[in-house]
């Protein structure tokens, strides 16, 4: 092969490879400004492979010749190629740096969110609505019990700034009004210590603990009536060993069973802080055991020595899953003008919580119980009744994906979406669950002296759910329930009981 | 009353919080951050181990410097957008001065904090060209010639394109009848010539020596000497025109920074041991030129004498800034992009 044919061959060559490696480089940079300098650069590109064709064409016709002249203009032609493809490496250099300083917007099933190229601060925001109705098939809801409702209307801005600092906003607008649910920031010095100020979730109980976009149910079971929602405080907590152990202490201002301290005006309830405290393990959540690694167990309580009154009593009154009132403790009596009869907290409340999931598979299953032990006092124009007094509930709940996905306790991902005209129907899942609350005889004893009626509060309610999920997608889903409560007492007679409740509930429910 | 006894539990539990987190008040070893230009890579890598072993000999401590290299006015920017430099050790002192204007991080004397200008090296301005220099380039005035490619970096982001420009307008300056409208002229040819601008020095050696683009690298001395040091005498040489420029690239301190990351004692000392004997030997071993005397009788050979211009020929970094390189300045006017 002859010099002349060897730069040909180069020539032919290296212009297939550029003309391959500019259409990557095109496909990869090709966005924004640099679109019409590479465009240019494309063009001037594709006119200099024209000439080095003709090159060669003239350069096949002279070599008898021996002509040298054009040797120097092919050299000349490699030049302005090197160039070109300089040109381009600098290019999409720039465009990866100018890509590293920009910052990263997303959108997807879990929300928005802005986050800078380092990823050291990031603002989301994210969103909750449910929708949804309400069915009674018994007698004691009033009629208009039956009814749709807006139950969360929920936007959520939440975020990191440098790196270390989170904050969360979430007000509640549902069921015509608007509340504080979430106003918080914390500090995560280290994987094991994040200090959490403000209001937020009262790490305590179990389910409460589940996202209201990740629940399994409509509404949540009995021992979450007797444990606190959110209230406002500060909290130490965070992850040891991986997380295989969380922990977290912390003091608040202290809630009635069940509820939040906007209910009470986001103020202390009593005469003193509420201690909490959580312990939860998950042993396996490292390990290569994946069939106990979905396994985790713990314990949480509260504790306060306070001291209620009549007028603010720190006590709550229960509700059923279908959201039935179905208990309260005695009020005041109308018929003592002069005498506030009122049950009130005086004294300390002991709230104990063991707690337990396991997931595996397509198979959930949590468990839980609460115990509330509470110093209670009721003054009467017969005298002073104080008493230690004790309600307990738990409760198993079970759910399995009829579609294959992977349970876990921090949702899930469907394996398909549903959408029209294409294939895929979403996620399906089953769920049960059985659940008790026992309220202590000696609430019921003293005759006109106990701290609740006897003869209209049950002593006992059990409730059995059953439900139906449909995930159309990660961020929708339509739910079904049904629900039976069956009472021991309340029956406005001694020895007589409640009628049983049964009522079915739905939902639409977005959650991103 | 509960409300002490809260206080109290509140004191005990910030105390434990105190005590749990008091590692992190107290790192173990320091950490500096040198923002550099880009052909000093090399150099610091060297001299970065040498200071280890003085600061720890002198102090105990354990000193660990990470480098941050780039076109030295776009390395100002990033230091002035928030990389947190304890120190900058960039290509002129009109990239420092940007950190006092625009960013507030150190003093306006600054210059004057340490010996000769806080300049502890020199440098200049060579030609690089191929092995056996096929199109004869001997001088400034070959450069504007047809056929003849230069390589040279952007003087809107790298120093060192800066003191090639300079370079260039003092030559055209010296030349017979040689006035700003022909110093003008010569630059908008030269510039005429230039195929692809890259950010910073180090990226032009790249397009000429490992992309194979140019017949000539407007470089560094150090740049110059190092591409023969890695590809051989047979593959590239250095010319000497006959005029170049003194460059002078500065150190300092970014105070607010240091004082913020509590750096300033050891970033001090970090630069102040530059013009150590121990460190003038690596700086000349790295192709600078030492302002040590007596290293640089030592190295004396090494680098050839030239009829230098400096920064003050022009009136400063200052008023050059303004005059050719900022927005609109005479570089807008000359440079048509290829």
């Amino acid at each position: 092969m002859s010099s002349v044919e060897r730069q040909q061959a180069r020539a032919g060559a290296g212009s297939k490879i550029l003309a391959a490696s500019v259409v990557a480089l095109l496909g990869l940079t090709a966005t924004g400004a640099h679109a019409d300098e590479l465009s240019d650069l494309r063009q001037r590109l594709d006119a200099q492979e024209r000439q080095i064709q003709e090159l060669q064409q003239r350069l096949g016709q002279r070599e008898a010749a021996g002509s040298t002249a054009s040797s120097a203009q092919l050299e000349s032609q490699q030049q302005q190629i090197k160039v070109l493809e300089r040109k381009l490496e600098l290019n999409d250099e720039a465009a990866k740096a100018a890509a590293a300083s920009n910052p990263v917007v997303k959108a997807g099933p879990k929300g928005f969110s802005l986050q800078s190229p380092d990823g050291a601060n990031v603002v989301k925001l994210r969103g909750t609505l449910h929708y949804d109705g309400r069915y009674f098939l018994d007698d004691n809801a009033p009629d208009s019990a039956d009814t749709w409702l807006l139950r969360r209307v929920r936007p959520t801005l939440e975020g990191t700034l440098n790196d270390i600092f989170d904050f969360r906003f979430t007000p509640d607008f549902a069921g015509g009004k608007t509340i504080i649910l979430d106003a918080y920031g914390a500090i995560r010095f280290r994987p094991w210590a994040q200090l959490t100020a403000g209001k937020f979730k009262v790490p305590v109980g179990l389910e409460r603990l589940v996202s209201g976009n990740d629940m399994k149910f409509i509404e949540r079971g009995l021992p979450t009536v007797l444990l606190p929602n959110r209230d406002l405080g500060v909290a130490l907590g965070g992850d040891i060993a991986g997380g295989a152990v969380n922990y977290s202490v912390g003091v608040y201002n202290g809630v009635s069973d069940g509820s939040s301290s906007d209910s009470q005006g986001d103020v202390e309830l009593d005469s003193d802080r509420d201690w909490a405290a959580r312990v939860f393990f998950q042993p396996f959540l490292n390990s290569d055991n994946f069939a106990l690694r979905g396994l985790g167990f713990g314990v949480a309580a509260t504790y306060v020595n306070g001291t209620g009154s009549v007028q603010r009593p720190g006590l709550p009154s229960y509700r059923t899953p279908d959201q039935q009132s179905f208990f309260r403790f005695r009020g005041d009596n109308a018929a003592t003008a002069d005498l506030n009869e009122a049950t009130y907290l005086d004294g300390e409340r002991l709230r104990v919580t063991p707690q337990a999931y396991y997931y595996v598979g397509s198979f959930g299953a949590l468990a839980e119980y609460a115990r509330v032990s509470q110093d209670l006092s009721r003054q009467t124009a017969s005298g002073l009744h104080h008493g230690n007094v004790d309600v307990s509930a738990w409760q198993l709940a079970l759910s399995y994906f009829l579609t294959g996905e992977d349970a876990s306790f921090k949702g899930f991902k469907p394996n398909s979406t549903f959408s029209i005209g294409r294939p895929g129907w979403g996620a399906f899942e089953i769920v049960a669950r059985y659940n008790q609350l026992k309220l202590d005889d000696s609430l019921f004893e003293g005759g006109s002296l106990s701290f609740v009626d006897p003869l209209t509060q049950p002593r006992k309610v059990t409730e059995y759910a059953v439900g139906l999920n449909w995930y159309f997608n990660e961020s929708f889903k339509w739910q079904i329930n049904y629900e039976n409560a069956k009472f021991d007492g309340g029956g406005s007679a001694l020895g007589r009981d409640r009628g049983d409740g049964e009522a079915i509930l739905t939902r639409l429910a977005v959650g991103f | 009353m509960n409300h002490k006894r809260f206080a109290g539990r509140i004191a005990a539990f910030a105390l434990g919080l105190g005590v749990a987190l008091t590692p992190i008040a107290h790192a173990a070893s320091v950490t500096l951050l040198n923002v550099s230009y880009d052909p000093t890579r090399e150099l610091y890598e060297d001299y970065n181990k040498e200071f280890a072993k003085f600061w720890k000999a002198k102090t105990g401590d354990t000193v660990q410097i990470r480098q941050s290299h780039g076109g030295s006015g776009k390395q100002a920017r990033t230091v002035i957008d928030g990389l947190p430099a304890d120190v900058v050790t960039l290509a002129l002192a009109g990239d420092i001065d940007a950190l006092v204007t625009n960013g507030k991080l150190l003093p306006v004397n600054w210059q004057s904090r340490l010996p000769h200008n806080s300049s502890p090296y020199t440098s200049t301005i060579v030609f690089l060209v191929r092995k056996g220099n096929p199109k004869g380039i001997k001088d400034w005035g070959d450069l504007i010639k047809p056929g003849v490619s230069v390589i040279t970096p952007n003087p809107k982001t790298s120093g060192g394109a800066r003191w090639n420009y300079l370079a260039g307008w003092a030559w055209a300056l010296k030349q017979p009848g040689g006035n700003e409208a022909s110093a003008k002229e010569y630059t908008r040819k030269l510039f005429k010539n230039v195929p692809v601008l890259d950010t910073g020095a180090r990226g032009a050696t790249t397009t000429f020596v490992q992309r194979g683009i140019g017949d000539v690298l407007l470089a560094w001395e150090n740049e110059a000497f190092l591409s023969i040091k890695e590809l051989g005498p047979d593959k590239v040489e250095i010319v000497m025109p006959s005029l170049s420029i003194l460059a002078e690239p500065p150190v300092a301190v970014v105070d607010k920074v240091a004082l913020r990351r509590g750096t300033r004692e050891v970033a001090t000392e970090y630069l102040k041991h530059l013009y150590s004997p121990e460190a003038q030997e690596i700086i000349a071993r790295n192709y600078y030129r030492p302002i040590d005397a007596q290293v640089a009788a030592k190295y004396a050979s090494q680098f050839p004498k030239l009829d230098l211009v400096t920064i003050e020929d022009f009136g400063g970094w200052a008023k050059t800034q303004k005059e050719h390189f900022a927005d609109g300045g005479v570089f807008d006017q000359i440079y048509a992009p290829q």
